[in-house]
């Protein structure tokens, strides 16, 4: 007898899908609300009513703490994300209905992503959310680069779902079995499989040297997309990459430990020295991106001291900052389209003061200066890294968030130092403009009042 | 429960940049401004004098403690409190604030809400890395002044201003961030932030070593000592005259602060092994950096430089380890932060009126502005240590406490004096002396703005040269129990 009840989310997301397929065939404009009202109701059932839906799984109590949580986040995101949605696409004439089930096959993967407890299913999860995310790179069809974006994003995308799909049956073929429980003792034919597998999540998660599409997928696909990309998909990507770090004890294999190592290590040196010279504001947030990856990276192997709470935390605090820098470069727009070069941002204060200083807060944030919250989450993954004795990657880690704060500084220079640029257009919308105060001001807030979030993730990982 | 003051010194200029920001700019006129960021800071200043008032001297250790928990998990707690050595240094910013802002009020002309704001913020952030007794607490503090800085000298500095503040900016972060890994596995091994426990931890000896020149990675940078020191210049130069107050009277400190409050107490077996270390690069940055003031023809570079040389009797005086060498590094601490901020100050006043800062513009001024040219001596007394002024108790008590250490050391600093003597010589009489340049002829004597705080900063310059027994009570009891111990 299958339990439904356990996988109840996700069938509310499959009839979520239905019905906005045929309500698109009805009325175009209201598939939004729908699944507005949809998602803010699987929200309030996940917070209400969700740790009964694994109550007979076989996973264990920190797992089942970690699904439901991250699930929590990606439906209250997707509901932030759909809300977002509209205006910018009306302004590029891209507003179609297809676009918004893109959002809800893409998060019905990752919902299946997370929860999966077999390579098989994991895989039927990643290739729904990626095939999702090639559509949306590509959606400005009239646009050729948007266009170079999608077919970059597929072609690299199916290789390391090519990857993926060899590593899995290497790894049946040694153990016989998809399942992570059944994976205890096996042989280097595993070890190899396992390790394209990692390979294949390192691209998903574009860690470097597997990232070299991230710059151009980012600045091809229109902006909206891009946030999507930096933030909901790459979470749960992240999620999944910590629970077969920690399921399949990875840290005992010496060889692929050294390969989370030494992806680590690129990714943090990577993302920074590729961020330096940009001029695309869209690409230097992609390269940080990799940067930040490299973090959680660090995270995922030192887990002891928090458990998973670091991790977490880390990744809340990333949302957090995506989100609110993207709704400021929505609400900006330059005479010819979205705003693409970071210069293009010359005398932000002058224009808008709530955006340059949310901006100041964002930037810093990212860099790593407290008081603000993203000190903290690099505070907390660094502790957990020390104490498991990771020096080297810490003084990398460290190292790297200093020649971050370069490039963060120089585009906060352009806000702040340099003069009006009056090509800038403010595109205020309120929804927009509620995210990056918002955001802003939870990173702000959180050094006078670190109550809410911290017990948050501790309280359901201890 | 008692009187929370601590938090209040923090939080008075924060909620009033606060209030400022939120407040419509297009209405308010510059003066109100002003008006309004000088009132908070002097109702601060007023507040901070409670501090020395209640302050019991006959006890040791920390008092009026405030303890909130914050990060339950590590044991990193708001956690503040002041000692003897706090106390000053609390003053010495909440006095130099309103004079910042009293010195921009004619040449801060633009953006001026922003202005009052970052200098407010600012204030809270030097307060709170004073206060606070928890590891973390402190880091924060320490870094986020940063931000302020970055912006007062980016929007409102000179011509190269970028340069100066990415390099302030990015030296001071690398500096801190080896610090933050320091203290990261400080809390690892202690299980705790609060300053108080892990003063009476012992580390060993191996990783004393190692922790402590992570943390002095992040102090010479700020202090700054002789290889780490190139940001000062460029920072100086470049900042508005405000900010060079600030910086020299009050950041810099924080390195000096950050040795006597941390690094010695927590490792004592590394501070005489490092003795040797810090003593060259000091004697270095001593005589060295005053050859270099001596060639300088800008004047804001050469009190720059000055400014090294005198911090460089401040690292000596902090790693003699002995209760004099001390008493006189922090005597030196506060007579540099009123001195070089009047410096500043002076250099401010005719850059104002004649936009240049080169010595060679300027000559004759004494027939000219003869007000301004007595403040100058007076400050240029005390920079070079006249007997009277505060700069010569400080410098003296080092240099004797060096004689029971090193005799070289002694003739390194004695030497160091002199050179400070010439080229604040050389630079008061070039400019104050000789025949009256005709570009200069209609300048204007000082206000009577500027001769307010200038009568302020010289009174108590002479005061602290005349009776420094009001500096030493306050912090003997500290220095002897708190660090030294």
């Amino acid at each position: 007898m299958i339990n439904f009840y356990s996988f109840a989310p996700e069938i509310f997301i499959l009839i979520l899908i239905l019905s906005t397929l045929t309500l698109g065939l009805i009325n175009k404009g209201s598939s939004i609300s729908l699944n507005i009202l949809g998602f803010v109701i699987l929200s309030f059932f996940l917070i209400f009513n969700g740790s009964s839906l694994y109550l007979n799984s076989s996973y264990s109590v920190n797992t089942i703490n970690l699904i439901l949580l991250s699930k929590i986040l990606l439906s209250l995101g997707s509901t932030i994300f759909i809300l977002m949605v509209k205006r910018p696409l009306k302004n590029e004439n891209l507003f179609r209905y297809e676009y918004v089930l893109f959002i809800l096959f893409a998060t019905l993967g990752s919902f299946v992503l997370i929860s999966s407890d077999n390579f098989l299913t994991a895989f039927i999860g990643l290739e729904l959310q990626s095939l999702s995310l090639y559509l949306m790179a590509a959606f400005n069809t009239k646009n050729l680069n948007s266009n170079e974006a999608g077919i970059k994003y597929f072609s690299l995308g199916a290789l390391s779902s090519g990857f993926l799909l060899f590593g899995i049956s290497m790894v049946y073929f040694d153990t016989g079995s998809f399942y992570f429980q059944a994976l205890d003792n096996f042989s280097y034919l595993s070890e190899i499989g396992l390790s394209l597998i990692l390979i294949s999540l390192f691209f998903k998660v574009s860690a470097a040297p597997f990232h070299i599409w991230t710059p151009d997928v980012y600045e091809g696909s229109p902006t909206i997309s891009a946030l999507f990309f930096a933030s909901l998909p790459k979470f749960a990507s992240l999620i999944f990459l910590f629970r077969i770090y920690h399921e399949l004890n990875l840290s005992d294999i010496d060889s692929l430990y050294y390969i989370f190592q030494i992806v680590c290590a690129i990714s943090l040196l990577v993302g920074v020295y590729g961020a330096i010279t940009q001029k695309i504001i869209k690409r230097l947030l992609a390269f940080s991106s990799i940067n930040h990856v490299g973090f959680i990276l660090l995270g995922i192997m030192s887990y002891e001291l928090m458990s998973e709470g670091t991790i977490f935390f880390y990744l809340i605090i990333y949302l957090i900052t995506t989100f609110g820098i993207f709704a400021v470069i929505l609400n900006l727009r330059s005479s010819n389209g979205e705003l693409t070069k970071i210069s293009e941002l010359n005398g932000l204060r002058f224009s808008s003061r709530s955006k340059s200083i949310s901006m100041l807060v964002f930037l810093f944030s990212l860099a790593g200066i407290p008081p603000f919250a993203g000190f903290f989450a690099k505070f907390f993954i660094l502790s957990a890294s020390i104490n498991e004795g990771l020096y080297i990657l810490s003084v990398i880690a460290v190292v790297s968030s200093v020649i971050a704060a370069f490039y963060y500084l120089s585009v906060i220079k352009n806000m702040f130092f340099n003069d009006k640029n009056n090509d800038l257009l403010l595109d205020n919308n309120k929804i927009g403009s509620f995210v990056f105060i918002s955001s802003a001001l939870i990173l702000t807030l959180f050094f006078f009042y670190p109550d809410p979030l911290i017990n948050l993730v501790d309280g359901l990982f201890s | 429960m008692s009187f929370p003051i601590l938090s209040l010194l923090i939080l008075t200029p924060l909620i009033g940049a606060l209030t400022l920001s939120l407040s419509n700019s297009s209405q308010l006129k510059n003066r109100t401004i002003f008006l309004s960021g000088l009132w908070i800071s002097t109702g601060e200043f007023l507040l901070s004098l409670l501090l020395p008032i209640f302050y019991d001297q006959s006890q040791n250790g920390y008092q009026f403690k405030e303890f909130h928990t914050w990060f339950d998990k590590f044991d990193i707690n708001y956690y503040l409190g002041v000692d003897g050595v706090s106390i000053p240094l609390i003053l010495l910013t909440t006095f130099l604030v309103p004079i910042c802002l009293l010195c921009s009020w004619n040449s801060i002309q633009h953006r001026v809400k922003e202005f009052v704001v970052y200098f407010l913020l600012l204030e809270s952030f030097i307060i709170g890395v004073f206060v606070s007794i928890d590891i973390v607490i402190f880091y924060v503090f320490f870094e986020a002044v940063l931000i302020p800085m970055f912006l007062i000298i980016g929007i409102w500095g000179g011509d190269n201003r970028l340069y100066a503040t990415f390099k302030f900016f990015l030296y001071t972060l690398a500096g801190s961030v080896l610090m933050l890994l320091g203290i990261i596995y400080i809390i690892s091994i202690t299980g705790t932030g609060n300053i108080e426990v892990i003063a009476e931890y012992v580390f060993d000896n191996q990783i004393q070593l190692i922790l402590f020149l992570c943390f002095f990675a992040s102090f010479a940078v700020k202090v700054p000592m002789f290889p780490f020191h190139t940001w000062l210049p460029d920072a100086h130069v470049q900042a508005p005259t405000s900010g060079s107050v600030i910086l020299a009277g009050v950041l810099l400190k924080l390195g000096a602060y950050g040795f006597m409050r941390l690094s010695i107490p927590f490792f004592e077996y590394a501070s005489i092994y490092f003795q040797p270390l810090i003593f060259t690069l000091s004697c270095i940055a001593i005589v060295y950096t005053s050859i270099v003031a001596l060639r300088q023809s800008d004047m804001k570079k050469m009190i720059a430089y000055s400014s090294v040389a005198h911090m460089g009797f401040v690292t000596i005086g902090i790693f003699t380890l002995t209760q004099d060498g001390m008493n006189g590094a922090y005597f030196q601490m506060i007579s540099h932060g009123i001195v070089s901020a009047a410096l500043f100050l002076i250099v401010g006043v005719v850059y104002e009126r004649h936009h240049t800062r080169m010595i060679a513009d300027y000559s004759g001024v004494s027939n000219i502005m003869p007000r301004y040219s007595f403040f100058f001596m007076i400050f240029m007394l005390s920079s070079v240590g006249l007997p009277g002024t505060s700069g010569f108790v400080g410098e003296f008590l080092v240099i004797i406490s060096t004689i029971s250490i090193n005799v070289y050391l002694t003739i390194f600093t004695a030497v160091g004096v002199i050179l400070g003597a010439s080229y604040m010589l050389l630079l008061y009489k070039n400019i104050n002396f000789g025949d009256i340049k005709s570009e200069i002829k209609n300048l204007t004597d000082l206000s009577r703005i500027e001769l307010f705080y200038f009568s302020l900063l010289a009174t108590l310059t002479i005061f602290l040269g005349v009776y420094p027994k009001i500096l030493f009570q306050m912090i003997d009891q500290s220095i002897n129990i708190g660090i030294l111990s």
